[in-house]
C-alpha cells in the first residue's frame, strides 16, 4: 500500500523543483570547492601535500551539514505544499489508503531524494579531485562514500522532524522558518554540545568514532517517526 | 420539531447515531441521524454553515466526531475504515486536484493508489465530458472542469456509495443539466447509493428520492421528495358568485378559509375535498368561475424550515 503511494507521489513531484534542487545542492558545495581549490591551488596542494584527497572531502564535508539541513527543510516544504496548494488532502485521504502509508510514503521519497544528492556529491567530488589533478589510484572509496551518508544519517532527526512540521501546517512560514534556524544553527556546531542532535552531522565526518553519530541520528529518527506518523494519522483533515 | 420517520425499504447503506461534532465548545453538528437507503439519491440540504461538509468530512473519516457512531454498508467507520472507503467515491467541497499535472496525470495518481484498471481513466473522462482536455494542465481549467474532474475522480474506483459536496458549485446551466442527469442515471443504471449537498432545494428536488434538511448541525426535516412536493402545497383559491355566502357555507362544512378580494382562499386542499365544496357551491346557486392552486413554491417551504419556523 506504502508503494503505491509512493508510486504516485512520484507521479506528483513532477516539474515542481524537487528534482533541481537535488542537483542544486551537492553540485553548488563541489562547484564552491572548485573555485577554492582552482583559487588557492598552489597553498593548499602544499597544505594537504601527504594527503590530497582526504583535504579535499574535509572541505567539502565542512558544507555538508548545513547543505542537507537546508535542503531537507526545503524538500520536506515542497512535498507538503503538493498536498497542501490545492487543498488535495481531502481527497488523497478519503481514499482507500491508510494515513501511515500516506505518511511514510512522504517520508521515503524525502528519504530517497536526499539519498540522491548525497550520491552524487560523492560522484562529484571524485570528479572534482580528478580535474584538480588528484591521483586515481590514491581515491579513498570508503570516504568518498561516507562524505554525504554519514552526515545524512545523522540529520534523520531534524529531517523527519521537518516532514512532520511541514505536513501539519498548511502555512509553510512556520515550517521552513524552524529548518532555515536550524540551518543556521549547525554552523556553529563546533561550539555545541555533543548531546544536541543538531551538532550529530558535523560529528559524523569529524569526530574520532563519527559512526556513534551517525548511529545516534538513525535511531533517534526512527523513534521520531512513531509519534509524527501517530498525529497524522489521527489528525482532522480541512 | 418535524422528523419524519423514513420507510426503511431496504439495505441501509449510510446510518449514523447521534453524530455530535464540537469545535471550540460550538455543535458544527449536533447529534444527527443520517439513514440512507440503497439505491437511493439522498439530498443532504441546508443554508451555508449548517454542517453539511463536517457532517461528510466525519462520513469520510476525514475528521473524528467528537461523539455518536457512524456505519457505512453495515461496518462501523471507526474499525472497518479502509474496506468501507475501498467502496466510496467522494467529492469534498472546493475541487482537489494537481495544478500542474494534466486530467489523465491526475487520475493516474490516484488510480495508482486504488489500483484500478488504466482504462478506466478515459472512461471517466468521458463521462464527465472531459475528453480532448486531458492533456492539458490543470491549472489552466475553469472551476467546472475543476469540479468535473474532481466527480470523475470520484468515480474511478467505480463506487457503491457516491459522496458528492455541492457538486454543481461553479457549473455553468448545462453543466449542472449534465451532472443532474448523470447523478440521476446512477442509481437507475449501476444501483449506487448518492449522497449529495446543496444548499439549493431546487437543485436537488429534481434528482433527489429524498431530502433531509440541516440547520445549525441538527436534522430539521427529513423525508421524501413527494412529501415534501405534498407540504408545500398550498392554498385553493376559488373565484365565485356572492363570495360572502359562499364563504358562510364554506366555513359550517367545515373548511377553513379567508376571503380575500372577494375570492375564497381555502387551505388544506385535497382532491376530493375540492371536488365536495365545488359540488355543494354550484347547487346552492353560486356560479364558480375558476378553482386555482396557489403554490407555495419549495423554496418557500425550504426558507421556512430553514429559518426555524418548523423548530
Ligand atoms: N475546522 C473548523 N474549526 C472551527 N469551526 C469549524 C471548522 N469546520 C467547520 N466549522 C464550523 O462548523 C459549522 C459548519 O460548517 P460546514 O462547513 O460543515 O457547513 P456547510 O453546511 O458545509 O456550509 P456551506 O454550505 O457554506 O458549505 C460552521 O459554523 C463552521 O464555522
Ligand atoms: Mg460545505
Amino acid at each position: 500500500m506504502m508503494l503505491r503511494a509512493l508510486s504516485a507521489d512520484w507521479l506528483k513531484i513532477r516539474g515542481k523543483g524537487l528534482w533541481f534542487l537535488v542537483f542544486l545542492g551537492p553540485l553548488g558545495i563541489v562547484a564552491m570547492q572548485g573555485l577554492n581549490f582552482g583559487l588557492r591551488f598552489d597553498y593548499l596542494t602544499k597544505e594537504y601535500s601527504d594527503d590530497l584527497w582526504g583535504g579535499l572531502l574535509d572541505n567539502i564535508a565542512n558544507y555538508v551539514p548545513v547543505a542537507l539541513y537546508l535542503g531537507g527543510t526545503l524538500l520536506c516544504s515542497m512535498i507538503a505544499n503538493v498536498e497542501h496548494q490545492t487543498s488535495a488532502w481531502k481527497q488523497l485521504l478519503a481514499l482507500p489508503v491508510s494515513r501511515t502509508a500516506v505518511f511514510m510514503a512522504k517520508l521515503l521519497l524525502c528519504l530517497l531524494l536526499v539519498a540522491v544528492s548525497c550520491l552524487l556529491l560523492s560522484a562529484g567530488s571524485v570528479i572534482l579531485g580528478l580535474i584538480l589533478g588528484f591521483k586515481m589510484d590514491l581515491i579513498p572509496w570508503g570516504d568518498i562514500l561516507r562524505i554525504g551518508f554519514m552526515s545524512y544519517l545523522a540529520t534523520l532527526p531534524v529531517l523527519i522532524l521537518q516532514l512532520w512540521l511541514s505536513l501539519s501546517f498548511r502555512n509553510q512560514t512556520l515550517p521552513v522558518s524552524i529548518g532555515l534556524t536550524l540551518s543556521m544553527g549547525s554552523l556553529f556546531a563546533t561550539f555545541l554540545t555533543e548531546f544536541m542532535p543538531l551538532t550529530w552531522p558535523y560529528l559524523a565526518w569529524n569526530a574520532p568514532n563519527p559512526i556513534w553519530f551517525s548511529g545516534a541520528g538513525l535511531l533517534l529518527g526512527m523513534l521520531l517517526i512513531v509519534p509524527s506518523a501517530v498525529h497524522f494519522a489521527r489528525k482532522d483533515v480541512a | 420539531m418535524l422528523i419524519y420517520e423514513v420507510k426503511n425499504m431496504g439495505e441501509t447503506v449510510i446510518n449514523t447515531k447521534s453524530l455530535l461534532k464540537k469545535y471550540g465548545g460550538r455543535a458544527a453538528v449536533d447529534h444527527l441521524n443520517l439513514k440512507i437507503d440503497k439505491g437511493e439519491i439522498y439530498g443532504f440540504l441546508g443554508p451555508n454553515g449548517a454542517g453539511k461538509t463536517t457532517t461528510i468530512r466525519m462520513l469520510l473519516g476525514l475528521i473524528t466526531p467528537t461523539s455518536g457512531s457512524i456505519e457505512v454498508f453495515g461496518q462501523d467507520l471507526r474499525k472497518n475504515k479502509l474496506q468501507i472507503l475501498r467502496r466510496v467515491g467522494s467529492l469534498v467541497e472546493s475541487p482537489s486536484y494537481y495544478g500542474h499535472l494534466t486530467a489523465t496525470e491526475n487520475l493516474e495518481a490516484i488510480r495508482r493508489i486504488i489500483d484500478a484498471p488504466k482504462s478506466r481513466i478515459a472512461e471517466v473522462l468521458k463521462v464527465v465530458s472531459l475528453t480532448g482536455e486531458e492533456k492539458r494542465p490543470v491549472k489552466g481549467f475553469s472551476l467546472g472542469m475543476k469540479q468535473r474532474l474532481g466527480i470523475a475522480a470520484a468515480l474511478l474506483g467505480e463506487p457503491e456509495l457516491l459522496i458528492l459536496d455541492e457538486p454543481t458549485n461553479g457549473l455553468d446551466p448545462s453543466g449542472i443539466q449534465e451532472i443532474r442527469s448523470l447523478i440521476k442515471r446512477l442509481p437507475e443504471e449501476q444501483g449506487i447509493t448518492v449522497l449529495v449537498s446543496s444548499h439549493l432545494l431546487s437543485e436537488i428536488e429534481q434528482m433527489a428520492g429524498t431530502v433531509g434538511i440541516i440547520r445549525q448541525g441538527q436534522m430539521v426535516y427529513q423525508d421524501t421528495i413527494a412529501n415534501l412536493q405534498l407540504q408545500a402545497s398550498g392554498e385553493m383559491r376559488l373565484a365565485i358568485s356572492e363570495p360572502e355566502a359562499a364563504m358562510f357555507l364554506a366555513k359550517r362544512r367545515g373548511y377553513e378559509g379567508t376571503l380575500q378580494e372577494g375570492r375564497l382562499i381555502l387551505s388544506r386542499m385535497n382532491d376530493a375535498r375540492v371536488a365536495l365544496l365545488v359540488k355543494e357551491l354550484v347547487e346552492n346557486g353560486h356560479a364558480v368561475y375558476r378553482v386555482e392552486e396557489r403554490r407555495q413554491s419549495l423554496e418557500d417551504f425550504f426558507l421556512q424550515v430553514v429559518e426555524g419556523g418548523a423548530s
